[in-house]
């Protein structure tokens, strides 16, 4: 296979967006060179894609439709550059085991970038390593936009048994200590109740944080009496528990999802 | 408003045949959802705008390379906007060390919490696969997505050297792709 994992990680960084100017400029020039590579970074455009179903949506300003239009006015319209009913091609195919001459300079002109793109990497080594030390020691120095923000967070914990099962979602807006739990795919077991909890070493024994509701959402301001430290670090944990909840205000069933928060943000 | 796919592959296609109406009712069905990609990660209202239009320049202009047997047509508006909003986020942090972003105007931004949103299987899937990262690790790759944070920021957010960073959103990304399988 002629992309190796080292394009692959690169096509994943690239899509994720953790690559510096030089390393994207680079790669946008390998996208528009290499049709196999394009395919890399398309597959990696669909494995993450879905993430933006989680921002909020805003309403731009009404001056910039206007902008928009005027612009697209000077430009020619679509059409002339393809007709929408032919599909683009499919990605170039894997090379014959045999590559003709050709591609094997092909292969050669890609070793050269790529060791261009190494050594650029390099050279960059020494502007972070001031940056580095910079953000260690002088952390007001910074450009506002490297400072650590501290954003009014939702903070997000997948609880789950397996990667491929997440049970519940909780979300925890921070600003008004508001959870909410989804639904994801826990079923519903007649006879018992799941039972939220949280536990933290701050707290001692876990906390529960009351029943998860049998509709797909369940909305508490549960938090307000914990402080904001101890939410983002505790462990979330839902238990199986008798029909109304523990009697012990302990955890006494099984407990089947776990998880902690990270930022979302979205 | 967000349409249905195949409302937008629909106006995608009107689009590359250069109907007007067809780009108006596309970019009222996806402009909230695409401002609020840009201007979460740019933060400033100005560079969002500045976004948005060459977003819209490109997709009027390249609507015709869209192929819905390889993205979901709002999949692929998010990435041309991401990656606009990311070139140019990446440069400004660079260029303008003194450079203070605007305070973001978030009164436009709809109260609706993230886990009443519509969820696909994929993103179901997808969520699960980040979920089994560790958490430091899935804050990374969250901030990453979502801020378009670059490596040295998140080595200051998760207080790591840069090469750890490094290391660790190649691994990250590469346990996501054998977690999801394809």
């Amino acid at each position: 296979m002629i992309h190796d994992e080292d394009q692959d990680a690169l096509a994943a960084e690239y899509v994720l967006g953790t690559l510096d100017p030089d390393e994207r400029a680079q790669t946008q020039a390998l996208i528009s060179v290499d049709a196999g590579f394009a395919a890399l970074v398309c597959q990696w455009e669909r494995r993450l894609g879905d993430l933006h179903a989680m921002v909020d949506p805003i309403e731009p300003p009404q001056t910039t439709w206007d902008k928009i239009k005027a612009r697209i006015s000077q430009v020619a319209p679509a059409a002339e550059v393809r007709l929408p009913e032919v599909p683009p091609p499919p990605p170039a195919p894997e090379p014959a085991p045999s590559p003709p001459t050709g591609q094997v300079i092909d292969f050669n002109r890609r070793l050269n970038r790529w060791r261009a793109a190494t050594a650029s990497i390099g050279a960059l080594a020494a502007a972070l390593m001031v940056f580095v030390a910079l953000a260690e020691f002088m952390p007001d120095g910074l450009p506002g936009a490297l400072r650590p923000k501290v954003p009014a967070a939702r903070l997000v914990a997948v609880l789950q048994r397996d990667e491929l099962a997440p049970a519940f979602l909780l979300t925890v807006d921070t600003a008004t200590r508001t959870m909410t739990v989804r639904r994801v795919s826990a079923g519903i077991e007649p006879g018992y109740s799941y039972e939220l909890w949280m536990v933290s070493p701050r707290l001692g024994t876990p906390r529960s944080l009351g029943l998860v509701s049998n509709d797909e959402f369940t909305q508490r301001p549960m938090l307000a009496s914990y402080d904001p430290d101890t939410i983002n670090t505790a462990t979330y944990a839902v238990s199986l528990e008798p029909e109304g909840g523990s009697k012990t205000g302990a955890p006494t069933g099984p407990v089947l999802w776990t998880g902690k928060l990270v930022e979302a943000t979205p | 408003m967000l349409l249905t796919s195949a409302e937008l592959v629909w106006l995608l296609a009107g689009v590359a045949k250069g109907d007007q109406a067809a780009f108006e009712r596309l970019y009222a069905a996806t402009r909230a959802k695409l401002y609020g990609v840009v201007l979460r990660i740019l933060r400033r209202q100005d560079l969002a705008d500045e976004v948005m239009q060459e977003t819209f320049v490109k997709i009027w202009t390249s609507a015709a390379q869209f192929d819905p047997a390889l993205s979901s047509p709002i999949t692929w508006m998010v990435a041309i906007a991401r990656n606009r909003a990311i070139d140019i986020v990446r440069k400004k942090s660079e260029i303008s060390i003194e450079e203070e972003p605007e305070a973001m105007e978030v009164a436009g931004e709809s109260p609706d919490p993230m886990a009443k949103r519509a969820m696909t299987e994929d993103l179901r899937k997808l969520l699960g696969c980040i979920g089994k990262l560790e958490s430091e690790r899935q804050r990374m790759i969250l901030l990453a997505y979502y801020h378009g944070w670059s490596r040295e920021q998140l080595a200051v957010k998760l207080d790591k050297p840069v090469n750890t960073i490094k290391t660790w959103l190649r691994r990250s990304l590469i346990e996501i792709r054998e977690c999801i399988g394809s």
